[in-house]
């Protein structure tokens, strides 16, 4: 180990940073690690208090807006629609899943039946019942929810723990808190009984828990046991109880279920191996934080819940949120939340949405015709309408509006069907979708297309059919996508074409397209049987080989085609037409700002050029040279950065007391005309007075800097160096 | 059949009388402690005074037994003038409990009612309000303070205010002590000790005569009734040639030399008596050898024993790293000193075990406790430093017992 | 009392006949009346000593020991200290041994009872025939913490005890049964070595060992169970030992009774443990593990056969075919040992997830070029990996290893790696290895962390460019921005050990341990060369 220098104060100076970027409503308070998880956790089920709270922090942000009462309306309709809407996405992403963990501990609690039932005498004895003569094995179940951060997963299971218990299990939840190894195992017996009976238990005894499930009520239902994670768990308190459930499991068949965030060689590596043989595993598998992604992004912001859609720029930021920072679907939620709320508090127009939607709400029916968008605009409050001067404008927007609408649902199509081609060639929406908004990438594309014409009117000679069209040479995931479609086998091509058929269902003019498509497929299979009949017929065999080999490329070819068409006059992003600020969030700014404070950063920019938060004079003019009038830790910053990562605390004092001096030396000039007598007194009566001052402040300077966590005072080791903690700028 | 009754009565008349001590020290020649003790307590019952003792001597060596007895004789002697408080180290060192327990056999002494909510100052306030109310009355208060050493630990409140009361003349009470330690005196405060007499019993482990004594005296059944008389008289013959036994001299010697306490000497009767042939009927020499055996144990060698080969190996592995002073002898060392004495020894070289197999082994080491880990702090195992408990001979001979020896000779020189 | 009437099956019997005949037990007693002196007994239809015998394959010369030791009826006993490793029958024998005498007994184990208050309050529930139910809130008869209390309520529930089977006794002692109880009492501690762990050990111990002693009664036997030797038992204060029963291991040849015991056929089960048993059994010798093991070897070893080996005519071509087949799983099994087994998980459950579990058992089997089957976020990804290395990497080599990628500023002023450093580094590396993993300050780890980033910014951009036209980029600087959080999730899924502070000065230091094909899988994910940054000797 070399002469380790390092944080006297860990959790001191690191608190705040992640505070700072979890929450941005939190600047102030420091809460320790696990209280963060906590409140990171009270984040995903959003409460009103929560809610208010990112609402306040977001007045914050944009305070020149001040909210209007409608537009409040309008973005809780807007988010409890949305929100409502992921509720259930996820819901059904665990479904299934959920129906196979209860199917599971059915089979597990026959199996433990058959260990024997003991009499009620016998299971309420203290010792083990004698005729099984194998040590109890505990049925496990280790759920791997595949993601790092386990805060997705705590609703999960709580909905697995009511699902369960909807069955007539009796289920217990238990958290890696009870399992802390300072309160041992009684802590965790005790919030197992207290799970299971229900009501306070004073003794850690796990008896009473035999005795109350031969209670009639009880008797004859299997009991769970959850924990959510079991990384976090204490490993000792874990064997303890692991082995003393063992004991008891012919009495009490206890099934454990574990989730599992990162491997499933987690029990391994936590428990020794005379526990695990207690255990009898298998596993579970929910799905990863990717899915739940795309499925969120399919509902939400393709499918089109609400009318409210994000610009490019905000879903590429939102994607490299996702796949950099922390991968926790909880925080996208939030990342659109906050979206959704500076959208509502900057777009005056926004009312719309809310009004659209409760329309959408109340009859079914979602295309808006353009006189309905004219009567919402009626009914726009005055500080909202004076914006649109004239009759004129009220109509043109609103058969914008209404044509927008109709655009986005086109839109959504053309996405759907890329995606679903794209599963072949494992594309993910989160990619697609940033692709298929960004603007840009169209006109290129719209460009490229008519380039591609005047080529394929080049060249004629080109065998493969698919090369005329020009999605094949745009780059990017479509032209993944649509290359992966081209050398598809046919089997997989008319279940993909299926699939098409039922997502364009209700869009006319995509739908009929498509009709024309499977049309052809059907001659293709009506084809077939005939082909084969022509092959006992005895034609000459080149014939065939060509014929076969060339209709699935016939079909392929049609397939691009399609899609094609579909990405040529479909795939129109939003931010294109008019009027689509009004649905539309497109300020990155403000978003990352609330999201990602990246504070350490932004401390020590600031601390370098405070001139741009402070806007005097001196400074402005005076660039980054330091100028004594500058604040004093901003200088001690800046003479900071010449020293290496130890920095003497000797020198730094000497270059910091020499600027402030020069500073003192400039007064002592200006000064000069006083009487010298006068001047000398008070020279050197402030001349001590400055020195001690200067000390006062260095050492304030010094506690500032180590508060904000860029410097450490001087280790025992070397009292005469301070340590530089913060690097990355 | 009724033969076996006589079996049966007698292997239960002896048991019975190895689990009662009275019967077991009860000796009244004058030189013996239970006379001595008699004499001190009983003089000091009838003179009306204070007076402290303390039993000395080894665990299981009779001492609580002897004043048991004393305090027996006494109370059929004087009944009326003496009430006895048991206190016992184990139980009462803390003060609080010690008072509640006086507290609540003087209650029981005098047909009081105990309240269980009295606090500390109200039940040491109650007794010495009872010792006064005892001394006025002329009745002696015997305090019988068992593992006294244990009273001494802490700040011995109990026992000043004990022997502060005895100061007093209107007080009467004797305060025995009996503890193994030798020293206990010693660990008295200097308050304490000033106030307390030393008298001291000391209490020795018997001699081999006397254990032959007690063990005739254990051994032989009464001549009366409760047995067939020529059944008794058989029996008690058989008992006397095996002790006159040479060979069996020897045992008995060999087992005193290890653990010589009356207590032990019982355990071994109790192994023998109770490994008594029914059928027979009578003791046989051979029980008393395979007594010795059973109570015999060489604790390291039995889980040597139960090691299995891959356990021994990892053993050696360790030892010979201590052995050459290996500055960290720890899972991950170990670990490559197994595979290459593995690739060396023949024996395993058929197969080779990955990593998990040595780690179920370690575990079962750790288990058995023949390793131990040296220093705690460390969160995952294998890098842990730790140190075989074992020596290396034992081992080796192990090893021999597997028929290994070639693997073994290999293991020694690298 | 019905209890004694329920029908309670011999050990041995088979599990479908015990839970059927059971449940006509459960049927007729779930009403509940107050519990008799008969709940001591273990209950259960008289058993012979013989049959116990038979049952316990190797254990007979222990058996008769105990039965000598415990003695005939109304015989007083010293103190019995019934010790071996696990799984060795001591607790199952013991229990047999007094459902055969018929005689009382308190029964607690020290796993179930985890510390000394519950200890004592099980005994005296036990004693005092109290029953926990909803009606008294589960409460128990006692409560009692203090060892002094302890032993006075202990005291009185005996005498009442005994007291009783005295009365009982003389009022059946005219007929002649073997139904005789007796009027001695047991007290039995399971898992006794427990104790030792417990936080007031120190006086528990000598208490429990003294409590013959210290109750003074003739008709209460104490018999300890435990797993380690009486000498692992330090006390400060000596005791007079009980006496040690000591059951061993099993030998070789127990151990093939033991697995041949309830097989349905024999000899092809014979045969196969000749082949196999031997060197499983230098490995271990526990019954439990060896029958884990052996389980889905030998329904391997049975696959040949049509019918599962059901009466096969079994002569010596066929064992040499099924020997020839079996031979290459044994080795594998060998080292399979003592792993989770998620594959016996499968067979219990649908078709649905037979697919998962055969994904897990894979990737179980195949560790190398396993992906990361979890989501973690990319700079949580790199931070692993600088822990990985800071851990790994002797700290003062770092410079030679990073400044070369011109990752560290200057202002990262190390000491450039002197020729001695170099030539050191391999004996550093050695211990390194053989130490595991080392520790490092927080610093270390943010500064590795940074130039990994600033290293793998530019190949990573590339990639993203061309996967990925729409100009997704992923930028260091919000790489960099949130790491704390990152290392503090990176702990909480035990990948990073928050290490005690070290000794010379108070301040945290960490430490990584995740096994490096973990890291390389990592490193493989973001196509970072962790191989280049990594020491080998």
């Amino acid at each position: 180990m070399p002469p380790s220098t390092t944080p006297e104060v860990v959790e001191n100076d690191l608190q705040p940073f992640f505070v700072l970027h979890k929450a941005s409503s939190r600047i102030k308070d420091r809460t320790p690690t696990a209280q963060t998880k906590l409140c990171k956790r009270n984040k995903l089920s959003s409460s009103p208090a929560s809610e208010k709270q990112l609402r306040g922090s977001v007045t914050e942000e944009c305070d020149h807006h001040l909210f209007q009462q409608p537009q409040i309306e309008a973005f809780d309709i807007v988010w409890t629609k949305i929100e409502s809407t992921i509720k259930d996405v996820l819901r059904d992403l665990n479904a299934s899943i959920f129906h196979d963990i209860q199917q599971w501990v059915l089979e597990c609690f026959n199996a433990t039946k058959l260990l024997g039932e003991p009499t009620i005498s016998e299971a309420t004895r203290s010792f083990p019942v004698l005729n099984n003569t194998t040590p109890g094995k505990l049925f496990t179940s280790l759920v791997s929810t595949r993601n790092i951060e386990y805060v997705d997963d705590i609703l999960t299971f709580e909905e697995l723990g009511n699902f369960l218990k909807s069955h007539g299990f009796h289920v217990a939840m238990l958290s890696s808190l009870e399992f802390s190894l300072k309160n041992g195992i009684a802590d965790c017996l005790k919030a197992l009984l207290r799970e299971f009976l229900g009501g306070a238990i004073d003794s850690a005894d796990i008896s009473i828990l035999a005795s109350w499930y031969r209670e009639q009520v009880n008797y004859n239902k299997p009991l769970v046991l959850i924990i959510n994670d079991l990384e976090r768990c204490c490993g000792s308190v874990l064997t303890d109880i692991i082995l003393m459930l063992s004991e008891w499991v012919v009495k009490v068949p206890i099934i454990f279920i574990f989730g599992v965030a990162t491997t499933v060689d987690i029990p391994r590596n936590i428990l020794p191996s005379h526990v695990l043989e207690r255990l009898c595993p298998s596993r579970f598998m929910l799905g990863t934080p990717a899915e739940r992604m795309d499925a969120i992004v399919e509902a939400v912001l393709v499918k089109h819940c609400s009318t409210f859609s994000i610009g490019h720029k905000v879903a590429v930021f939102l994607r490299n949120y996702f796949i950099n920072q922390d991968g926790t679907v909880t925080s996208i939620i939030r990342a659109l939340k906050v979206a959704c709320l500076l959208h509502f508090s900057m777009e005056p127009l926004s009312l719309l949405h809310g009004r659209t939607l409760a329309e959408d709400q109340e009859e079914g029916k979602s295309s808006l015709s353009p006189e309905t968008m004219l009567k919402y605009i009626d009914e726009l409050p005055l500080y909202a309408r004076n914006q649109m001067v004239d009759h004129q404008t009220k109509m043109s927007m609103a058969e914008g509006l209404s044509d927008l609408v109709t655009k986005q649902k086109l839109w959504s199509t053309a996405v759907l069907c890329l995606y679903e081609a794209g599963k072949y060639s494992n594309v993910r929406l989160l990619d697609l979708f940033c692709e298929a908004l960004s603007q840009d990438l169209y006109l290129l594309r719209s460009s490229d297309c008519h380039a591609g014409y005047e080529k394929d009117r080049g060249l004629f000679s080109t065998n493969d059919r698919c090369q005329q069209y020009p999605v094949m040479q745009c780059g990017g995931f479509i032209g993944q996508i649509v290359r992966k479609v081209r050398d598809l086998s046919t089997g997989v091509l008319y279940q993909l074409i299926e699939s098409w058929g039922k997502i364009t269902a209700d869009i006319s003019e995509v739908h009929e397209k498509l009709e024309t498509l499977r049309a052809s497929v059907r001659c293709e299979e009506g084809k077939s049987p005939r082909k084969s009949s022509k092959g006992i017929s005895r034609r000459p065999a080149s014939k065939i080989s060509v014929n076969i080999d060339k209709n699935p490329r016939m079909l392929n070819s049609q397939a691009v085609a399609f899609l094609d068409c579909l990405v040529r006059n479909f795939l129109r992003p939003i931010e294109g037409m008019p009027f689509h600020e009004i649905f539309c969030f497109k300020n990155v700014e403000k978003l990352q700002l609330v999201l990602i404070g990246d504070p350490r950063r932004r401390i020590q920019v600031d601390l370098l050029e405070f001139h741009k938060i402070l806007k005097c004079s001196c400074c402005s003019k005076s660039g980054n040279s330091l100028v004594p009038s500058r604040h004093d830790s901003s200088i001690m910053y800046s003479l900071a950065q010449e020293h290496g990562d130890l920095i003497n605390i000797h020198d730094w004092f000497q270059s910091f007391r020499s600027i402030v001096l020069q500073h003192k030396n400039k007064r002592k000039q200006t000064a000069k005309q006083s009487p010298s007598l006068k001047k000398r007194k008070d020279m050197n009566g402030s001349a001590d007075q400055n020195e001690s001052s200067i000390q006062a402040r260095f050492c304030r300077a010094v506690t500032e800097l180590q508060i904000t966590g860029l410097v450490r005072m001087p280790s025992k080791r070397r009292p005469d160096f301070a340590q530089r903690v913060a690097f990355g700028l | 059949m009724e033969g076996e009754n006589h079996a049966v009565k007698a292997v239960n008349v002896l048991r019975s009388r190895i689990c009662d001590p009275k019967f077991i020290f009860f000796d009244d020649s004058p030189d013996s402690n239970y006379s001595k003790l008699k004499f001190m307590i009983s003089s000091s019952v009838t003179e009306a005074c204070n007076n402290s003792i303390l039993l000395l001597g080894p665990r299981g060596s009779g001492k609580s037994a002897v004043l048991e007895l004393v305090i027996q004789y006494l109370m059929q002697e004087y009944p009326d003038s003496i009430s006895v408080i048991r206190l016992n180290g184990l139980l009462h060192s803390d003060d609080i409990s010690a008072f509640k327990e006086i507290a609540r056999q003087l209650c029981m002494e005098h047909q009081l009612v105990f309240s269980k909510a009295a606090s500390f100052d109200d039940n040491s306030q109650f007794m010495m309000a009872m010792l006064k109310e005892c001394g006025l009355a002329h009745k002696t208060v015997i305090f019988v303070l068992d593992e006294f050493d244990l009273f001494a630990q802490g700040k011995q409140r109990l026992l000043y205010s004990l022997l502060d009361a005895m100061q007093s003349i209107t007080s009467q009470a004797v305060v025995v002590g009996i503890s193994c330690r030798l020293d206990a005196d010693q660990l008295l405060e200097k308050r304490v000790r000033s106030r307390f007499s030393h008298r001291k019993l000391l209490f020795l482990p018997p001699s081999m005569e006397d254990s032959q004594r007690l063990l005739m005296h254990m051994l032989t059944l009464p001549i009366d009734s409760s047995f067939p008389h020529d059944y008794a008289v058989e029996f008690n013959k058989k008992v006397q040639n095996i002790i006159e036994d040479r060979r069996f001299k020897e045992t008995l010697n060999k087992f005193l030399n290890i653990d010589s306490a009356v207590k032990d000497l019982l355990r071994f009767l109790f192994c023998a008596v109770s490994h008594m042939d029914l059928q027979t009927g009578f003791l046989s020499r051979e029980n008393f050898e395979i007594a010795f055996f059973s109570i015999q144990r060489h604790p390291k060698l039995e889980f040597l024993r139960n090691c299995t080969e891959l356990e021994l190996y990892m053993l050696v592995c360790m030892k010979s790293l201590e052995v050459k002073e290996q500055s960290l002898c720890n899972f991950n060392s170990v670990m490559k000193g197994n595979i290459c004495c593995y690739n060396r020894g023949q024996s395993f070289s058929s197969n080779h075990y990955y990593i998990n197999v040595y780690w179920l082994g370690f575990r079962h080491l750790i288990d058995l406790e023949e390793i131990s880990f040296l220093n705690f702090h460390c969160l995952n195992i294998s890098p842990r430093k730790m140190q075989v408990l074992i020596d290396y001979y034992p081992i080796c001979e192990e090893l021999l017992s597997f028929r290994i020896l070639p693997n073994l000779l290999r293991l020694k020189q690298f | 009392m019905d209890k004694d009437k329920t029908p309670q099956l011999p050990v041995r019997m088979t599990r479908s006949s015990a839970s059927s005949s059971n449940h006509i037990a459960t049927a007729e007693v779930n009403s509940l009346e107050p519990l008799t002196i008969n709940d001591l007994l273990v209950g259960g239809d008289p058993i012979s000593l013989d049959d116990i015998i038979s049952s316990f394959p190797g254990r007979s010369s222990q058996i008769r020991e105990v039965v000598r030791l415990l003695g005939p009826l109304n015989s007083p006993m010293l103190p019995l200290f019934v010790y071996g490793g696990p799984s060795t029958g001591k607790t199952s024998i013991i229990l047999q041994l007094f459902r055969h005498l018929n005689r009382p007994l308190v029964y607690s184990s020290c796993r179930t009872c985890h510390n000394q208050g519950i200890l004592f309050e099980s005994i005296l529930n036990q004693l005092r025939l109290h029953r926990k139910n909803a009606a008294n809130g589960y409460s128990t008869a006692k409560r009692c913490e203090r060892p002094s209390d302890f032993v006075n309520f202990l005291r009185e529930a005996l005498t009442n005890v005994v007291n009783n089977l005295k009365k009982s006794e003389n009022s059946i002692s005219n007929k002649m049964t073997n139904g005789k109880i007796g009027n001695m009492i047991y007290l039995v501690f399971d898992n006794f070595q427990l104790v030792r762990e417990w936080e007031k050990s120190s006086t528990i111990l000598p208490l429990l060992f003294n409590l013959h002693d210290l109750l003074k009664m003739p008709e209460v036997g104490v018999i300890f169970i435990s797993n380690t030797s009486p000498d692992t038992f330090y006390t400060n204060m000596g005791y007079v030992e009980p006496v040690p029963i000591l059951f061993p291991e099993y030998t070789e040849g127990d151990i093939r009774q033991i697995l041949l015991r309830n097989q349905l056929n024999q000899k092809l089960y014979s045969s196969f443990l000749d082949l196999v048993l031997h060197s499983f059994y230098r490995i271990t010798n526990q019954v439990s593990q060896l029958s884990a093991t052996l389980k889905p070897l030998y329904e391997k070893y049975c696959e040949p056969l049509n019918d599962k080996g059901k009466g096969v005519a079994h002569n010596s071509e066929m064992n040499l075919r099924l020997s020839t087949h079996i031979k290459p799983h044994i080795s594998s099994a060998l080292n399979e040992i003592f792993k989770i087994s998620y594959i016996s998980s499968t067979e219990v459950e649908t078709q649905k997830e037979e697919k998962w579990k055969g994904k897990s058992s894979r990737s179980e089997q195949s560790k190398e070029l396993g992906s990361l089957d979890f989501h973690m976020s990319t700079s949580a990804k790199y931070l692993l990996i600088s822990a990985f290395l800071a851990s790994r990497n002797p700290a003062t080599l770092d410079a030679s290893l990073f400044d070369s990628k011109g990752g560290f500023d200057n202002r990262k002023r190390k000491r450039k790696p002197s020729e001695k450093a170099l030539e050191r580094k391999e004996t550093l590396e050695e211990e390194m290895l053989m130490k595991g993993p080392g520790t490092f300050p927080l610093e270390r780890l943010l500064a590795i962390f940074q130039c990994l980033v600033s290293v793998a910014e530019d190949p990573s951009d590339n990639e993203e460019q061309n996967n990925n036209a729409s100009g997704v980029q992923s930028g260091s600087g919000d790489l960099m921005s949130d790491i704390l959080l990152q290392l503090s999730s990176l702990c909480n899924a035990n990948f990073i050990f928050k290490g005690r502070s070290c000794p010379i000065e108070g301040s945290t230091r960490y430490r990584s341990t995740i096994s490096e094909d973990l890291a390389l899988k990592v490193a493989r994910s973001l196509k970072f060369p962790l191989s280049k940054y990594l020491y080998r000797s």
